[in-house]
């Protein structure tokens, strides 16, 4: 996007020296944050911008007509045109404040699925989904007396496209897929699969939890028709999001959650709901929080998502290497297009005692089943150990997280 | 390594060649237990004769913490009565929470005291004696929490 236009120089030093909480030890060793999948740090402009916040603005929003409220709502809105631009979506009216990807993806399962689901009817996914893109459609099946569907991996941890273009019959009501897998890295052809559900009228919704830090983001050019981000995994605070939806799908559904600020009129008689995005935000939003994942936002685009993009591949092929090297290592997910998420397991050696190991080293990796089920079951693995790099993290720290690997392989062994 | 507090030598050992490893035949009692945190699962098959423990042997995927703890409490409980291995437990959680605790009568076991450092890891020692309990109790299955995310 712009920054291929106008590239922005990188100064990676600088940039991790952005994140104050980079530069604590833990166990008596400098952190090495390898949990970036989990949930990213916050660089000191999101930081600072809610304290700002709180310190200086703070009123409820899209109802006062005082100068803090004016101040709050202009600042929680300007996200909205943030994260619309963001993600290149046509409109901003189509940007969806959420709780997160969880909040995004059950809007869409009971709002546009369940009134359309009938018995018979399937709902595309793959093996390779987070609970989040699982559960809630097991839901509104369950409801309904649709059934999920799932579209097969490679043993690499690729989707098998041909096999999910067979599956996407005229039972299947909707597709949704991950853009990047939060296990194994996977980055899947979204805008393949959208083309092939698209022929066929088959609407498509994109978990982009672990995208959203990591690439470009594009609706358009993607050619979904929902597209789901979390905002604490792109370096803004937790507990915000937003659904992308075509204006038409939104205008379809009906509101999830009642109450404040999603409605025009109300009498005992009848209510006339907000347009969209509105109708679809009951209540006092978390305003502080999108107010930094504003900033989140200014931040990502400051350091250039191509930046970050180049620099996390160097990483992974770095981080991947030095892996190779440990012995009895087994890599999960060898995707051609990866993020820089390794999962892997030590011969002998359980995910959980590797995690509370390597922490003994101030080395923070997630261990268990990471909210990803089927895709262990798929591995035959109850657990895997988990390195997720984001681009504050170094070569140095990949060299330390090795050599702690290596001495919790030989205190266990 | 700091951690060698927790991973300490017996612990290891216990890890690396479990006592009471494998499936018990004629058993009387048997559970499963699933640690949700990990999806670990541990299988526990008792003998009971005259309310006593007679035998036992457990089996499954685990980590380090779960084996070792599973395979010190079956030498520990061996010729126990429900009674008394309901004390014991009681003595164990008490000692995973830092509390004042009897730590002669857990023996081997008192290695798992260093757990009030690692709060997130305490269901892994604890699932052993959940399962077990389950098996003394009927039960089919035990769990030591909710699920995670």
């Amino acid at each position: 996007m712009s920054a291929a236009i106008n590239p922005v120089p990188f100064n990676q030093a600088a940039r991790r020296a952005d994140f104050p909480l980079l530069s604590r030890e833990v166990n008596g060793k400098p952190l090495v944050y390898f949990d970036n999948a989990n949930t990213a740090q916050k660089p000191q402009r999101v930081i600072g911008t809610v304290d700002d916040f709180y310190r200086r603005h703070n009123a409820n929003v899209s109802r006062s007509v005082h100068t803090l409220g004016e101040e709050a709502t202009a600042a929680y809105e300007g996200t909205r045109d943030k994260l619309a631009q963001f993600i290149n979506a046509p409109s901003r009216e189509e940007v969806v404040f959420t709780s997160g990807t969880t909040n995004a993806i059950n809007l869409v399962a009971y709002s546009y699925a369940q009134p359309r689901l009938k018995p018979g009817d399937t709902i595309l996914v793959t093996q390779m989904e987070h609970h989040a893109n699982i559960v809630p459609w097991q839901l509104v099946c369950e409801r309904t007396g649709a059934k999920l569907k799932v579209a097969p991996i490679t043993p690499e941890g690729e989707l098998i496209v041909e096999r999910f273009v067979e599956l996407l019959t005229p039972d299947v009501k909707l597709a949704a897929v991950v853009h990047v897998s939060n296990v194994i890295g996977t980055v899947n052809p979204v805008a393949e699969l959208a083309r092939a559900c698209k022929s066929r009228g088959i609407p498509l919704l994109v978990d982009g939890s672990q995208a959203a830090p990591h690439l470009a983001i594009d609706v358009q050019a993607l050619g979904c028709d929902f597209y789901a981000i979390t905002g604490h995994k792109m370096f803004g605070p937790t507990g915000t999001g937003a659904l992308w939806a075509k204006r038409e799908h939104l205008e379809a559904m009906p509101p999830f959650f009642g109450g404040g600020e999603m409605i025009r009129a109300v009498s005992f008689e009848r209510t006339v709901f907000a347009d969209p995005p509105h109708k679809f935000e009951a209540g006092t939003p978390n305003i502080a929080g999108f107010v930094g994942l504003g900033a989140a936002i200014d931040y990502i685009g400051e350091v250039g998502i191509d930046n970050i993009r180049k620099y996390e591949s160097e990483l992974l092929a770095y981080a991947t290497d030095a892996l190779r090297s440990v012995a009895g290592l087994r890599l999960f997910g060898q995707a051609r297009e990866k993020a820089a998420v390794l999962s892997f397991l030590i011969d002998g050696v359980h995910a959980h005692d590797l995690a509370t190991l390597l922490d003994q080293e101030g080395v923070a990796v997630r261990s268990g089943h990471h909210c990803a089920h089927p895709l262990m079951q798929f591995y035959g693995v109850p657990a895997t150990a988990r390195a997720s790099l984001a681009f504050y993290n170094t070569r140095d720290e990949v060299d330390r997280f090795v050599a702690a690997l290596e001495k919790v392989r030989r205190l266990l062994m | 390594m700091s951690a060698a507090d927790l991973y300490r030598e017996n612990v290891l050992a216990h890890n690396r060649e479990p006592r009471n490893h494998g499936a018990l035949d004629a058993h009387t009692h048997a559970a499963d237990g699933a640690n949700p945190l990990c999806g670990d699962a541990l299988r526990f098959e008792l003998r009971v004769a005259d309310g006593h423990i007679a035998a036992l042997r457990f089996s499954g995927e685990s980590c380090a913490i779960t084996i070792a703890a599973a395979s010190m409490l079956s030498e520990r409980v061996t010729g126990l009565d429900a009674a008394a291995i309901a004390a014991l437990r009681a003595q164990f959680d008490a000692l995973l929470r830092g509390d004042p605790c009897d730590r002669d009568a857990l023996g081997e076991l008192a290695a798992f005291g260093e757990l009030v450092r690692y709060p997130a890891r305490r269901q892994c020692a604890q699932l052993p004696w959940a399962t077990l309990t389950a098996a003394l109790n009927g039960a089919a299955s035990a769990t030591t929490e909710k699920d995670s995310p």
